[in-house]
């Protein structure tokens, strides 16, 4: 009851700040670059740069295999520049890649160097037998270099149908893949509600902690440790309501929102308990903030492990983030598994409980710190 | 008389300072950062395709899928098929009958699953690394395009830690009653503004500095890179001081802190995600122009007209804010 009214107080003072505000805002912003400015899928393709040193049948054969896959069927003439040169080009757009064909060696190497892309020159050689100079950045790990040159060691027509029969055998079936936009929601709502509850909590204790606020409790019937839930409360509130402007729009009715709001709670309490609990290290916001800067730093980094699905070491998979990352995305995929949510779930509550009891001791011994 | 006093304000500060957790963090965060990001380079760039195999089974088969891909062997097929469905991008390659066959988990995206085919095909097809047939010739870059971004990225968060650490230490100074007290000196607002911004303007560019050096960026143009982080430091810096003197407490400086971020993740997103015409929508944020600019320079792609637009347009912006914004800087200090 005492909790409920510390709870019910904490949220009319917090309406009436301006961090409740800003959380919220920044949640609608966030929702608007989704939405607007963020295309549907934008991961995946490549630029490249061709030259045919063929005889005309030749190029013909080439740009009408790219031609194929073309989005339209039709490629178009532009003009790129590269180092204050203007070139033409013929450029091919497919699902994977935008092919640009040029009339000379020199704009492939000029090209590829000033955007930073692949390009290659195919040629015939003294035997009349293909040629294939691919120009690279330099940057390129040695295993695809080694892939690059090999790739034309066997005709392609003969690779392709060997590819094409290739026997696959998945484990699991009728996985729908997220589009980028939808791909982007786990670390937007891991950071920005969940992580972020973290250095808001700690902002909270230091301000009551100038206040004079934790010693006064001291000398009240009410106990410390209502007192910090209720701040959580506070925190949690507005890590979930935020976190739903963000998915609910995208995601409309597609995905299990008790699963959602259960995950949303139990890491935005573990973020806050952790918050807590550094903030009882230190007595104001400017000493605290190196830590809590450098641990939401490490937090952010199983985001780069999120996009590039080939990269996941060991380390990266026992920082917390890493499994709330999961955790959400599992939440938005159909199909997706639901166990693995409800872990996570069960393991952040233990883990701020833990941390959460830490802390109050810590609090209630010290009354300051 | 008005320097020697911003002066004395910037001295006391970098004495008082380097006693206090705030210079320390504006120093020692962004090198932890730099390092951590030589750290975590090189194996992002090297990923290609991971790739489980059955130990013993065929030792030339790992030995050949190494060249191309990391390979891990397991003891039989069952511990592959847990591997395979761990949460992270692994595909098996097992024996049957007449060759082999590709084992996925079924969420893999197609690019993995098309190399790890092709890798099988080139095996299948007795495709050997000695008699590579196509030529490649190298630009001699070696600072791959992702490291480039989180050194980008990291020199956009030393200016903004400039501006935050202001303004989190204003609203402290305002709690101790300290900023009042300078009213009764012969110290102008103005050059208490100065002398303030002069310390995390210092560290911001000698950190900038250091970690350019530490990722490995020494033979960039350091003077261009110092320009650019000199003017979004002023923005961060102008943003702080409103910031910290506007907000009555710290909760509210925290507050701000986060609204911080948006414009820089935007602008990050923006220039790295968002294509063609869309681009227009983040021309307001300096940040975008930073970002810019410090990726040419990386990328050692610019010439100096350029920057200069870029720098320019950055400075006008500051100025933009700098003039909407000075009358309620002074009015804070009041």
């Amino acid at each position: 009851m005492k909790l409920l009214s510390s709870f019910k107080k904490e949220l009319i003072l917090a309406s009436r700040g301006f961090y409740f505000y800003v959380e919220l805002i920044f949640a609608l912003v966030i929702l608007a670059v989704l939405l607007f400015a963020i295309p549907q899928n934008f991961s995946g393709t490549s630029t490249e740069y061709l030259y045919f040193d063929l005889p005309q049948e030749g190029v013909e054969i080439f740009t009408n295999q790219i031609l194929a896959d073309d989005l339209d069927g039709e490629s178009e003439m532009v003009e790129i520049e590269a180092g204050g040169k203007t070139f033409n080009a013929e450029l091919i757009v497919t699902d994977e890649s935008e092919t640009y064909i040029v009339n000379s060696e020199e704009a492939v190497r000029m090209l590829a160097e000033t955007h930073g892309n692949i390009g290659a020159v195919i040629e015939l050689n003294e035997n009349n037998q293909l040629h294939y100079k691919y120009y690279l950045q330099g940057y390129e790990s040695t295993r695809l270099k080694n892939l690059i040159s090999v790739l034309h060691n066997e005709s392609t027509d003969i690779l392709e149908e060997r590819f094409n029969n290739q026997d696959v055998r998945p484990l699991s079936t009728g996985y729908e893949p997220l589009s980028d936009r939808e791909n982007t929601i786990p670390p937007l709502v891991a950071f920005s509600g969940s992580l972020m509850g973290m250095f808001i909590m700690a902002s909270y204790i230091f301000l009551d902690k100038k206040e004079g606020v934790i010693e006064a409790y001291a000398v009240t019937a009410s106990s410390v440790w209502q007192y910090l839930m209720s701040k959580i409360f506070v925190v949690l509130l507005t890590s979930v309501v935020s976190g739903l402007i963000i998915i609910m729009p995208i995601m409309g009715f597609r995905i299990n929102y008790g699963l959602s709001l259960l995950l949303l709670l139990t890491t935005g309490f573990f973020a806050s308990s952790l918050g807590l609990l550094i903030a009882s290290f230190y007595n104001n916001l400017t000493k605290a903030f190196g830590v809590i800067y450098l641990l939401l730093i490490i937090m952010m980094v199983p985001g780069i492990a999120y996009f590039i699905p080939g990269w996941g070491p060991f380390w990266i998979k026992i920082i917390p983030s890493y499994t709330m990352l999961q955790g959400f995305k599992e939440i938005i995929l159909q199909n997706g598994d639901i166990v693995y949510s409800l872990i996570t779930s069960a393991g952040f509550l233990a883990a701020g409980i833990v941390l959460f009891a830490i802390t109050n001791i810590r609090f209630k011994k010290t009354l300051r710190v | 008389m008005m320097l020697k006093k911003i002066w004395t304000i910037f001295i006391r500060d970098l004495r008082v300072n380097t006693r206090e957790f705030m210079t320390l963090y504006m120093i020692i965060i962004p090198l932890v950062l730099a390092v951590g990001i030589n750290l975590l380079s090189p194996g992002i760039n090297d990923t290609t395709v991971n790739l489980a195999l059955i130990e013993n089974e065929n030792t030339e088969q790992a030995a050949y899928f190494d060249n191309f891909a990391h390979v891990e062997l397991f003891g039989d097929e069952q511990r592959v098929e847990d591997r395979v469905m761990a949460r992270d991008d692994v595909v098996g390659i097992l024996p049957k009958d007449n060759g082999y066959y590709i084992m996925t988990q079924g969420n893999e995206p197609e690019s993995v699953l098309e190399y790890a085919k092709l890798l099988n095909v080139l095996y299948e097809s007795d495709v050997q690394l000695e008699d590579a047939r196509s030529e490649i010739i190298e630009f001699g870059r070696t600072v791959p395009p992702l490291k480039k971004m989180l050194v980008n990225i990291l020199l956009l968060l030393i200016s903004m830690l400039a501006g935050m650490l202001i303004a989190i230490n204003i609203v402290e100074e305002k709690m101790d009653h300290t900023v009042s007290a300078v009213n009764v000196t012969p110290t102008s607002r103005r050059a208490f503004i100065l002398g303030k911004s002069l310390t995390g303007m210092v560290i911001a560019l000698v950190s900038s500095i250091a970690c350019l050096l530490i990722t490995g960026f020494y033979n960039v143009n350091l003077g261009q890179a110092a320009l650019v982080v000199f003017s979004s430091t002023i923005l961060s810096l102008l943003i702080g001081f409103v910031q910290g003197i506007n907000s009555d407490d710290v909760m509210e400086a925290a507050g701000s802190v986060k609204l911080m971020f948006l414009p820089m993740a935007g602008s990050v997103a923006g220039y790295e995600i968002v294509t063609g015409n869309w681009q227009i929508f983040f021309y307001w944020s300096p940040f975008y122009w930073a970002y810019k600019a410090n990726d040419m320079i990386l990328s050692k792609s610019g010439n100096w007209p350029q920057l200069v637009l870029f720098i320019g347009i950055i400075l006008v912006i500051c100025g933009a804010v700098y003039a909407l914004l000075a009358p309620r800087i002074v009015r804070g200090l009041q």
